[in-house]
């Protein structure tokens, strides 16, 4: 019992609930069911523990799914223009005007639809501050990533930016967001980066990141007039807390078990899914997949959100317990704290639960390998609970994906990389280590979408189809 | 003895029919049912090298402790060299990185 206890393990932020996972078995799902779900009772928030709404549907009685796990902060933003006329009127009396980035231009967009609730726009320098030394906002939640708006000192000057101004932010040469200016500030970049990524090397991709930021950040409440349109094949996986939290609750789904991807799918990930859907009782998966900044040698953003579909779509996962979503987001690869800020926002999009694999959003040897699971020892209960998974491997001898700690026999190990490495090389992988039918769709968006690779290079970052378009709006 | 890092060449229908032609089927062992790999060894400073020559390259710390995402040019090289000296070993690596 111990053995298996330490293989998975699903448990509240201070550890203090575990679930046993085990090899299924008949009776005792039942058991885990119960338990794992006392243990949501405990750690979810004030409405959680209200009892399900009975509602008649059809002539036949059906409870209603408690899916309002709080989200954080207790309250989903939503900073969303609801009309042009709206829009027009905030525009008004606007006279600053500035082109933005593409992070800065996901970022906003993440903050108004909510899924990095409770923030309201870019942060000012005591929310900086208490994320650097505290690991939290000026008001004392929990947060791990600095989301900030940088801009020279001469921009700053020469526009004449100070509190109170509102600035129209323009993204693809069209009106998109304003933001109103409530602090002009500066930071130490070395002591930021040093208390995210735990070092100042510049070969971090985040730290490199944060040195590149200009010198002057400007906080304030941001408010997208212009929602762009996200393009297809994105489209169908493009789901807002508002929007995901209300599918939850059309598929009375009360708990789902939300897994991070920046992969396409092998065998490994499968497992490793179906066994925190088992751990914690989960009605389903969410397949949250990172969409943002690429690299070349990454996989191309539409080869892994279709493939992922491609496993509920092929029956890997059945009808109604997979669902695969998009976060736009550009990692940090901040290891420990990144895994933070993903729990964060999949409990913004209602998930009860959150997968946390070895090396979890790590980059190197900068973090230990399991660094984001013992983080959460550390911080007071974000309320979302940890699936914690552990070293697995393939065994010819089983013919199976198992656990280290369990298996004993000769293992054949293999990871993401391993797999890149394989479809670099031209081979098809075996469906023991890859589905066929996520490999198909992998070479398919290769052709439509990848100018014939599965991976990122140097024309695909220049020519590949912008994830989202923002309508033309004259003002 | 000091650790070695290995370098994974999948084989596809071609270059098994390479190794067949030159004798050297059973160098290439099974894996993940039915897929069939190549290992050749680098010393530790060979792959440091390789890895500094070839961003996007990585050793597979974590898991495998094997060099990957080598450019496919590279390895292609590295498979003939193989087959020209019936070498797994890392003087093959060593001349491979001398021509490339």
């Amino acid at each position: 019992m111990a053995r298996a206890k330490a293989k998975t393990r699903a448990k509240g932020a201070k550890g203090k609930k575990t679930a046993k996972a085990k090899t299924p078995k008949k009776g005792r799902a039942k058991a885990v069911k119960a338990k794992a779900g006392a243990g949501r009772a405990k750690t979810g928030s004030a409405k959680a523990k209200i009892g399900a709404e009975i509602t008649a549907k059809g002539g036949i009685r059906m409870a209603r799914a408690d899916n309002s796990l709080s989200p954080h902060g207790g309250k989903l933003i939503e900073r969303v223009v609801k009309s042009k006329d709206e829009a027009y009127k905030l525009i008004r009396g606007v006279k600053l005007d500035m082109p933005i980035k593409d992070q800065i231009a996901r970022e906003i967009v993440s903050m108004a639809y909510g899924f990095f609730s409770p923030l309201e726009g870019f942060m000012g320098y005591k929310d900086v501050e208490g994320i650097c030394n505290n690991m939290t906002l000026a008001n004392g939640y929990v947060w791990s990533i600095p989301i900030i708006f940088d801009m020279t000192e001469d921009d700053v000057r020469k526009m004449g930016i100070k509190d109170g101004s509102s600035v129209l932010l323009r993204y693809q040469n069209q009106p998109f967001a304003i933001l109103d200016v409530e602090e002009v500030y500066s930071f130490d970049k070395k002591k930021m980066a040093v208390s995210v990524y735990g070092t100042d090397e510049d070969k971090h991709p985040g730290v490199k990141r944060t040195y590149q930021y200009k010198d002057k950040f400007i906080g304030g409440k941001i408010t997208l007039i212009n929602p762009p349109k996200i393009n297809p094949p994105f489209d169908k996986f493009w789901f807002p807390p508002e929007e995901m939290r209300a599918r939850f609750q059309q598929n009375n789904w009360d708990k789902v078990v939300a897994h991070q991807t920046r992969n396409v799918p092998h065998t490994g990930h499968e497992w490793l899914m179906k066994g925190a859907w088992f751990t914690s009782s989960a009605n389903a998966v969410l397949v949250s997949c990172v969409v943002g900044e690429k690299r070349k040698g990454d996989y191309i953003d539409e080869a892994i959100v279709l493939s992922h579909a491609a496993l509920g779509d092929n029956g890997y996962f059945k009808q109604g317990t997979h669902m695969t979503s998009i976060l736009l987001w550009d990692m940090r690869y901040a290891g420990p704290k990144e895994a933070i800020f993903h729990a964060i926002v999949r409990k913004n999009l209602g998930c009860t639960h959150h997968m946390f694999g070895r090396d979890h959003a790590g980059v190197g040897t900068y973090y230990s390998t399991y660094a984001a699971h013992e983080i959460f020892q550390k911080i007071p209960d974000v309320g979302i609970k940890s699936v914690l998974t552990l070293e697995w491997w393939y065994c010819p001898t089983c013919a199976e994906i198992t656990y280290e700690g369990l298996c004993g026999h000769k293992p054949q190990k293999f990871s993401g990389t391993v797999l890149r490495g394989i479809l670099m090389d031209g081979v098809k992988p075996t469906r023991l280590i890859m589905r066929p039918e996520c490999f198909d769709v992998v070479m398919k968006s290769a052709d439509k979408y990848g100018f014939g690779s599965p991976f990122v290079d140097d024309k695909y970052l220049a020519d590949r189809n912008p994830l989202m378009t923002v309508p033309p709006m004259e003002v | 003895m000091a650790e070695r890092y290995p370098i994974n060449i999948w084989i596809n229908e071609e270059r098994f029919a390479k190794l067949q032609a030159a004798g050297l089927s059973d160098m290439a062992k099974e894996a993940f049912a039915g897929l069939k790999v190549l290992s050749v060894m680098t010393t530790e400073t060979q792959k440091d090298e390789l890895i500094k020559r070839f961003p996007g390259s990585k050793c597979d710390t974590a898991t495998t402790k094997t060099v990957e995402l080598l450019p496919r040019v590279f390895k292609d090289k590295l498979f003939d060299l193989v087959i020209q000296h019936k070498s797994v070993e890392p003087d093959v690596v060593e001349k491979a990185m001398a021509i490339s």
